[in-house]
């Protein structure tokens, strides 16, 4: 077919030829094998050397606060997945809790069990996508494979529990709809028996190699008042000196009553977030066994209730909605107009695999929020590109965007 | 999806006469046909995964291959957004022919459940499609599927250089 | 004559509105009820003018005027400790009295409190740029230009950030539609093709519930389908899923239905 009429112009401008001063503008386009999604970055080159970094975002920008204001607030929770679209039940989680705490209700016992091993299990999910790509781009594609393999069977257990593997929507305002599928605890216990030799051998394979060492360590050094300043939060401030974990400071859920240790590290280099994240792996291992012990104490204490109690905004359970007549008309209400939560305003931070997720929910009485701002962490870890990239080398620039772990689902919304 | 007003029944829909070195010509094709990495957005994920160990990519004879230079599809997984598309457009030119369209996913294919102003209803508003995988997000299975849809869509083809169009545009 | 519809929020509207409902409060508490938000108020009244302060789900809301936000700002990073700037952006309130109430998010890492810090400015007025404080706030402040149309003084790029440099409307104003005006409804057509373009593309199809009634009919018609644009006679023999022709391809091993196996072990 020969090229159809359009009115795209040649991209000449991005190259200058007759510069004086040898800087060469490249153009790290939307589109790039280990871009992580949609990354423009524009750089000014000298020689090798990066002199000026500017990231273009917005590739993705999908609306999904504009949709917020016209959506009732549980329509909403699927589009909250796809955000962060790598661990999605943190940001249905979030939004969730967030709603709770305006509506002032309280999440029954055992459905908090279940949203902390779902939680846990996508903090896992979602490192293990990290080290993968992350990976991949440096070279080691064996460990892209291995983890992805991994990946596959924690994305069978939440296949099994609400039957899609990447968007979850498994967890709703006040509590979860579904109980646990049978076989959910004994393939996690088979999964977390097998999970400390496999991050074994990802750090036999990357720890003391040459080449990683290499391409990790002293690059991308991430000062404290440079993380403080830019907004860095999750495992990026905690590599960087400031050991703040949102589930140990403001605990939420039943984090409190789990003991697990904050990974941190003071170099604040590539290496070290990859330290971080390989022991916040181990944590939240040992965070999925005890929430075994305490979902099996539910079980045994006779807690059965998955939603919590507050028939203005939630519905009923299902078997009450089919049996009784009250119960159906109400759930008719709230699936047709809407729960109206009060007027007032919330914001609530979570600590999501990626940093701090925060949800900013303004709401004026009506069924729809007025006000929904999604406070996404890849969206300054993006930022912060500007002025880390400068001093490096290009091979660099891939490793560091590796590393700050973004995703661009959150960056554009 | 977009409008099309191309008669289909005329342009490539039924079946040809193929000779004998069509048929080589499209099995060479049909097996090797490499892909363009186009994850936009959810979708990306599960075309990773499906390259991934679970469901290799790599027994279609299907490499993933970072310029449009070299790739035969452009599997466009995730969101188009109006920013983005004309980066699309220029990136389906720079392909070389034979080239096909896998549109992969609900906002591929329609806009999905992103209804606002920013996303494009449609990647085929802006290119020509040749396959329509329908999910939030599409399964690998769905995508394993597709790439066997495809490559039979390929056998049963003529294999000249020139493409018939496939859009009014 | 058609109905009254308000120009001033074409937002989606309840379906259904109760005359008689009057909607509850999310509960206010005063300041001096926890110690460490009345020490920092206390502080910031000491120095600047602060009009109302309560406290809501556990995090202190400030209200202070519009000139000094970047002096109240910067006293919070070097004396109260509110060395994190969590979030910044708008709200609009256009169709009550013509303003825009901006909030910012302070965390204190040491004292692990929040505090909102917000003001009201006018339509048509900016405000000051704190990205010398804060990093984070040029990107924050680029997107809420970009959404608000809400400028900054002092600030190194006032440029969209998340839509293109050329987009014209700010979105997430209540006048602006959802699904967009009509320069974004054919943005990326007339970007690319060009104005003449447009009716050899059609508009967009936006209509959720727009069904096609013979796709449908085809299309429902599991293992009997057809090509697009066929006629359906009903007598179409039967289509079975096959993943390769029915003589399969050379030197490729023939995949069918019934050589599958199904694995029950998710271990595997």
């Amino acid at each position: 077919m020969a090229q159809v009429k359009n009115r795209l112009t040649p991209f000449f401008e991005n190259i200058t030829f007759d510069r004086e001063d040898n800087e060469l503008i490249l153009n790290f386009g939307p589109q790039h094998p280990s871009a992580h999604g949609q990354l423009r970055l524009m750089l000014h080159l000298q020689q090798e050397m990066i002199t000026k970094a500017h990231p273009d975002v917005g590739y993705l920008h999908r609306g999904m606060e504009k949709m917020a204001e016209n959506m009732i607030y549980n329509e909403f929770m699927p589009t909250t997945d796809r955000m962060d679209y790598i661990a999605s039940s943190s940001n249905n989680y979030g939004f969730a809790l967030a709603v709770e705490k305006l509506i002032d209700v309280e999440v029954p016992r055992r459905a908090k069990v279940i949203r902390m091993m779902l939680l846990e299990i996508n903090r896992l999910m979602s490192h293990l996508f990290w080290l993968a790509t992350t990976a991949l781009d440096i070279g080691a594609m064996t460990v892209f494979l291995f983890a992805f393999r991994e990946r596959e069977y924690l994305m069978d257990i939440i296949e099994g529990y609400c039957g899609a593997r990447l968007t979850h929507a498994a967890i709703r305002i006040g509590g979860v709809p579904l109980d646990i599928q049978d076989s959910f605890l004994h393939q996690l216990r088979v999964f977390l028996n097998k999970l400390p030799e496999n991050i074994k051998d990802y750090e036999d394979l990357l720890d003391t190699n040459r080449i990683w060492l290499m391409r990790m360590e002293e690059v991308g050094t991430i000062s404290t008042e440079m993380a403080l300043s830019w907004g860095c939060t999750g495992p990026m401030l905690r590599a960087s000196g400031v050991a703040w974990d949102i589930r140990k400071e403001e605990p939420y859920e039943l984090y409190d009553e789990v003991e697990f240790n904050v990974p941190f590290s003071d170099k604040g280099d590539n290496f070290a977030r990859y330290r971080v994240y390989m022991e916040e792996m181990r944590e939240s291992a040992k965070i999925l066994y005890q929430t075994i012990d305490m979902y099996e104490k539910c079980v045994k204490d006779g807690e059965t209730k998955l939603m919590a109690h507050a028939p203005k905004y939630i519905s009923a359970p299902k078997l009450d909605i089919m049996t009784q007549n009250y119960s159906l008309m109400q759930h008719f209400v709230l699936v047709t107009q809407g729960m109206r939560p009060p007027v007032g305003e919330v914001y609530v931070a979570t600590e999501s695999p990626k940093g701090e997720l925060g949800f900013f929910i303004n709401s004026q009485g009506g069924p729809y929020p007025y006000r929904l701002k999604l406070r996404a962490p890849s969206f300054w870890h993006t930022g912060i590109l500007t002025d880390l990239l400068p001093g490096h080398y290009i091979p660099d620039v891939v490793s560091i965007i590796g590393t700050t772990n973004i995703v661009f689902g959150e960056v554009d919304r | 999806m977009a409008q099309h007003k191309v008669n289909y029944t005329q342009d490539g829909g039924l079946p040809v006469a193929l000779t004998s070195i069509d048929k080589i010509v499209n099995w060479g094709r049909s097996n090797s046909i490499w892909a363009l990495t186009y994850g936009l957005a959810c979708c990306g994920i599960e075309m990773m995964a499906s390259g991934a160990s679970r469901f290799d990519f790599d027994r279609y004879g299907t490499i993933f291959r970072a310029s449009p230079r070299q790739a035969d599809v452009m599997i466009v997984a995730g969101t188009l957004t109006k920013k983005h598309a004309e980066f699309i457009k220029r990136l389906y030119d720079q392909m070389t022919e034979p080239r096909w369209v896998i549109s992969m996913g609900s906002c591929a294919n329609t806009g999905g459940m992103f209804n606002t102003y920013a996303t494009v209803q449609g990647v085929d508003r802006i290119i020509p499609v040749d396959l329509y995988l329908p999910g939030c997000a599409p399964r690998p299975e769905t995508l394993q599927y597709g790439v066997m849809l495809l490559q039979k869509k390929i056998r049963a083809n003529k294999a000249g250089n020139a493409q018939k169009p496939k859009r009014l545009m | 004559m058609r109905a009254y519809t308000p120009k001033n929020d074409v937002q989606a509207k309840a379906y259904y509105t109760d005359r008689y409902y009057v909607a509850p409060q999310v509960p206010k508490q005063k300041v001096e009820t926890d110690e460490v938000f009345s020490h920092d108020l206390a502080a910031i009244k000491a120095k600047f003018d602060v009009k109302e302060a309560f406290i809501q789900v556990g995090q202190m809301i400030v209200y202070i005027n519009a000139n000094d936000i970047y002096a109240v700002l910067e006293y919070m990073r070097d004396e109260l400790t509110y060395t994190q700037l969590s979030e910044m952006s708008a709200i609009d309130w256009l169709a009550k009295d013509n303003t825009f109430e901006i909030f910012y998010q302070m965390l204190s890492m040491s004292k692990r409190k929040r505090i909102r810090i917000k003001f009201f400015i006018n339509n048509g007025d900016a405000v000051d740029s704190v990205e010398k404080l804060f990093r984070c706030a040029d990107w924050s402040e680029r997107e809420m230009f970009d959404m608000f149309g809400i400028e900054a003084n002092n600030h190194p790029f006032m440029k969209r950030i998340l839509l293109p440099y050329d987009w014209q409307g700010y979105p997430l104003l209540k006048t602006y539609p959802l699904q967009g005006d009509e320069f974004a409804a054919w943005y990326e057509v007339d970007k690319i093709y060009g104005k003449e373009a447009r009716e050899e593309i059609g508009p967009e199809i936006r209509d959720t519930a727009r069904v096609d009634r013979y796709d449908s009919e085809r299309f429902s018609r599991l293992g009997f389908e057809v090509p697009k644009g066929t006629e359906i006679t009903g007598d179409e023999p039967r289509n079975p899923q096959e993943y390769q022709e029915e003589g399969g391809v050379f030197l490729i091993k023939k995949f069918t239905k019934e050589s599958s196996t199904v694995i029950d072990d998710p271990q595997r």
